[in-house]
């Protein structure tokens, strides 16, 4: 299989697209109101222009490439303090804007085959990718102890290398391995039991989906866990009828949908099979009349937008050959895949639900502060930025905060309790599986 | 062990400046003293992210980045400074286009960008007080609860208020209210040697900040002055009302001397917010580069004048007064015409702040990172001129020439600029750029008119032409208010 991800030195003309303006550095919008507020989570924590958005990021760039900044120890921190969260990308107006994360992971990707990256706390996570297929060091065993309950209730999950099924529910390391997020999976499964679904899961034979270890600039790891997946993912289809797989994880929708397209046997592997997210396949359902709430849950919350569910699937219109424009011209984006409007809707359909929006939503979201390898690498800051997060939430006079990403789920709870605050995040599955019957 | 610079040769031609090891860890050590262990640094990384910015101006280095959050801080930091003789170039988002931050003898980047408080905001007394940091889109999203409005310029709504108004940058409302600069009321400012002073009616009384008059005009030591005379850590600022009723007036013509009479005619009634005209070129999106010739059909000139009213019979009586203006241009037997400016085009130009102007999208997409200008402040009578003088200039050398003239508060003078996109990549094109740039600002210098927010290169050719008591007071205040010259050294160029 041959991926087409593109090293820095190849995006060298794209990114002297920036003219170093720093529209990245601020959210805005005209309105009117004019809407305006922070976006950067490492510019809001470490300050310096080098840290601040895509402007910073690029002049790292630069320097690399230029050779006028020679890798050092605080120049490959530097590079990995950085959520690629995509809040500046969603601010820049030039030919650059598609590529910003790509720019920065293409940078790591280089510190990585140099030899530099990524951080030592970080490569533990490419050593357990390499030794468990998950980055949290965990045996494969225990990637079935979220089932435990549904054994007990004599509901057991069909495992989907043993019986066939249409779809096969992609659980995802974070929701499988890290213990206070096991909910989310629960609730997944718990839905798909109650609306009578056929469904399956790999079990232990599952495999991370390759996110992190692409979001760390580790492409060798990521193209042999994702090789392995599209070929498990074709077997499925073949051997046992897998039509639909199924993930309630925000990073790995996010890997399936816009990193795994990177191969060039992508489109053979993944014929006839279609890759959703949780909260996509439910609003079909909702939609269809086969998902209905029954159950009123009368509470105070707000929604949270994770990037990889939001911002990260804006598809970006450009002029390659410049027929419109001019040849490599951002032309305009297209926002269809990012799931903002599909989980409020199902929100607001639960009975009882109040819901109340922050200041800075959907593609102005303020990220969690724990993606990009951040969790792992600095779980300080990303706590404190996720109860920065907390604090805005709380500010709508929400007494609940609801996502619809374990990873978010998980680092703004740390954040809740990092400022003492009683607010509670929930996966949006959690909210569904209480409303239904 | 005495500081010594050793220059040394980077890659791209930039030269690094570098102080010996162990001086640079003393002064380090006592900037983290002063801000804090994390706001202050020495970082390579750091440092080359403050060296360029959109301009064409050489890259430099600061020796040190320092961050502030407070007043106090900066006048530690500025004793400390003064004390060593250490340069110091004040930073808030060194987003202008003529290479203001890059620190041309290295020293201390004083980034202000966290001291972004709107201290005060007082919607009957119609002025605001806000610290340097504060963004444009911050301080639109807080006037607009109010309804209320300041110059909003065509940067990016991240760039600052306060660094703007201080170097005479202009609004969307310099027609009828002149230069941010002119909207200034009172100012804090920290002086090079470290002490606080107070201009304006907050000398007087701490609250009081509403007016830089009757006293002596004392805000003028701090503005224009490209940084070099202290830091401003409190401004404060008029603000008016958002009036509902927005007409925009649009014309076009075949040549710049029927826009000037136009022009001129317009503003005689004083009705606009912004008058303004923008060449073929600079009306493109993006600005065509290389240049590229305009269709022998299309106006060379076109131009928006926007109006503001409370009510309809007043938006009825600015449309009688350009309607009579169009007529009387018209009879004259100018090539005015009324046109139809395009939808978007306009929105880029009224609904302000924006990020899509702001971030040049529809100056240098062709170009490739740079943009640079001659931008001056032109007495209106030698507008056409200088078009047609910069015009040959420009397409000499291969570039667009994409002029805009606005016109300031109906005393005939205004802003004449020619927006430069250039390919920053490439060194050739880059030094093009610049010399087509330099070249417009001696027409324009021999024409009476004076650059703003001016790169390094034009001081020289400023200071050739001034008046030798002019420079003799300049250097004379400098000198009084910056003893060591450490304040944004060498953009002066005196």
């Amino acid at each position: 299989m041959k991926w087409n991800i593109p090293s820095l030195e190849e995006l060298e003309d794209i990114l002297w697209r920036c003219t170093a303006c720093g529209t990245c550095k601020e959210a805005y919008d005209y309105g009117p109101p004019p809407f305006s507020a922070p976006i950067c989570p490492a510019g809001e924590e470490f300050g310096f222009e080098g840290f601040l958005s895509s402007k910073g990021k690029i002049a790292y760039a630069r320097g690399i490439l230029s050779g006028e900044l020679q890798w050092n120890d605080a120049l490959v921190d530097a590079i990995y303090r950085c959520n690629i969260c995509g809040g500046c990308q969603s601010q820049c107006q030039l030919d650059h804007k598609p590529f910003i994360p790509e720019i920065i992971e293409a940078m790591r990707r280089k510190a990585v085959t140099d030899g530099v990256g990524p951080m030592p706390k970080q490569k533990v996570i490419a050593q357990s990718l390499s030794s468990y297929d998950n980055p949290y060091q965990g045996p494969r065993r225990v990637r079935l102890d979220w089932t435990r309950p549904f054994k007990k209730e004599g509901k057991p999950i069909k495992n989907i290398l043993e019986e066939p099924a249409p779809i096969l529910y992609y659980v995802g390391c974070t929701g499988g391995y890290n213990i206070p997020v096991r909910t989310v999976p629960q609730a997944t499964a718990s839905i798909f039991h109650k609306l009578g679904l056929d469904f399956g899961i790999l079990g232990e034979q599952e495999v991370c989906c390759g996110s992190t270890a692409m979001r760390l600039g580790d492409a060798e790891a990521f193209q042999r866990i994702a090789e392995s997946n599209l070929e498990m993912f074709r077997k499925l289809h073949e051997e046992k009828g897998v039509k639909t797989i199924v993930t309630s994880c925000a990073g790995c929708y996010r890997a399936f949908m816009k990193d795994y397209p990177m191969a060039d046997e992508y489109g053979r592997m993944m014929e006839g099979i279609r890759v959703t997210h949780i909260t996509q396949f439910l609003h079909d359902l909702f939609q269809m009349g086969q998902l209905k709430f029954s159950e009123s849950l009368p509470w105070k919350v707000t929604y949270h937008d994770p990037c990889h569910a939001g911002r990260h699937l804006t598809k970006y219109i450009i002029d390659k050959e410049g027929t419109q424009l001019w040849a490599g011209a951002y032309v305009n984006l297209d926002e269809k895949d990012c799931l903002y409007d599909i989980p409020r809707e199902l929100l607001k359909a639960i009975p009882g639900i109040d819901l109340r929006e922050m200041r800075r939503i959907r593609s102005n979201s303020y990220c969690c502060g724990g993606g990009g390898g951040v969790m792992t690498g600095y779980n300080d800051w990303a706590q404190r930025n996720a109860g920065l997060r907390i604090q805005e939430g709380m500010e709508t006079g929400a007494d609940h905060m609801v996502s619809i990403c374990p990873f978010c789920h998980y680092n703004l709870n740390q954040g809740a309790q990092g400022i003492g605050s009683k607010m509670k995040l929930f996966d949006l599955t959690e909210l569904i599986d209480k409303a239904i019957a | 062990m005495t500081a010594k610079k050793e220059d040394k040769k980077g890659k791209g031609g930039k030269v690094v400046k570098a102080l010996r090891t162990d001086k640079k860890e003393r002064i380090l050590k006592e900037l983290k003293t002063i801000v804090g262990e994390k706001n202050a640094t020495a970082e390579e990384h750091i440092l080359y992210a403050y060296s360029y910015d959109m301009s064409f101006v050489t890259p430099k280095l600061p020796d040190y980045v320092v961050m502030a959050h407070t007043v106090e801080e900066i006048q530690k930091l500025m004793k400390f400074s003064n004390k060593e003789k250490i340069p110091v170039v004040p930073y808030t988002s060194g987003t202008n286009i003529g290479g203001l931050c890059i620190p041309e003898r290295g020293g201390i980047i004083l980034d202000l960008k966290k001291m972004n408080k709107i201290v005060k905001l007082d919607p009957e007394a119609l002025y605001a007080v806000i610290e340097p940091g504060v963004s444009h889109g911050q301080l639109a999203n807080a006037l607009y609860k109010y309804n209320l409005r300041f110059g909003w310029p065509v940067g990016p709504p991240s760039s600052s208020v306060s660094s703007c108004a201080i170097s005479h940058g202009i609004g969307h409302m310099n027609a009828r209210y002149g230069l941010n600069s002119q909207e200034i009321t009172s100012m804090e400012v920290v002086l090079p040697t470290g002490e606080l002073v107070r201009v304006g009616s907050c000398a007087i009384n701490s609250d009081a900040w509403h007016s830089c008059l009757p006293m002596p005009q004392m805000d003028g030591l701090f503005k224009g002055w490209l940084g070099s005379t202290g830091i401003v850590t409190k401004l404060g600022i008029a603000i008016h009302h958002i009036p509902p009723l927005l007409k925009i007036f649009t014309v076009s013509c075949d040549h710049v001397d029927d826009m000037y009479s136009y022009m001129l005619n317009l503003s005689n009634y004083e009705i606009c917010d912004d008058l303004t005209a923008v060449s073929w070129w600079l009306s493109q999106v993006p600005i065509p580069y290389p240049y590229k010739p305009k269709p022998e059909d299309a106006p060379e000139w076109f131009s928006y004048a926007t109006t503001f009213s409370f009510t309809e019979k007043e938006k009825e009586a600015r449309t009688e007064i350009w309607e009579k203006v169009v007529n009387e241009e018209k009879n004259k037997g100018t090539s005015i015409q009324v046109t139809h400016y395009p939808e978007e085009a306009l929105k880029a130009r009224t609904q302000l702040p924006s990020q899509i102007v702001g971030s040049t999208k529809n100056y240098c997409k062709m170009g490739g990172a740079g943009i640079s200008w001659p931008g001056t402040f032109t007495p209106a009578n030698r507008w056409a001129p200088i078009y047609k003088e910069w015009k040959k200039i420009m397409i000499g050398r291969n570039l667009s020439p994409s002029i805009r003239m606005s016109m300031y508060r109906g005393v005939h003078y205004g802003m004449l600029r020619a927006m430069t996109p250039f390919n920053k990549k490439n060194p050739k094109e880059t030094e093009n750029a610049r010399q087509a740039i330099v070249e417009c600002l001696k027409v324009d210098l021999d024409n009476g008119g004076m650059p703003y927010k001016p790169p390094v290169d034009f001081a020289a050719e400023i200071n050739k032409r001034a008046h030798p008591g002019y420079l003799m007071l300049m250097k004379r205040l400098k000198k009084f208010l910056d003893p060591n010259d450490i304040m944004n050294p060498g953009k002066l160029g005196i």
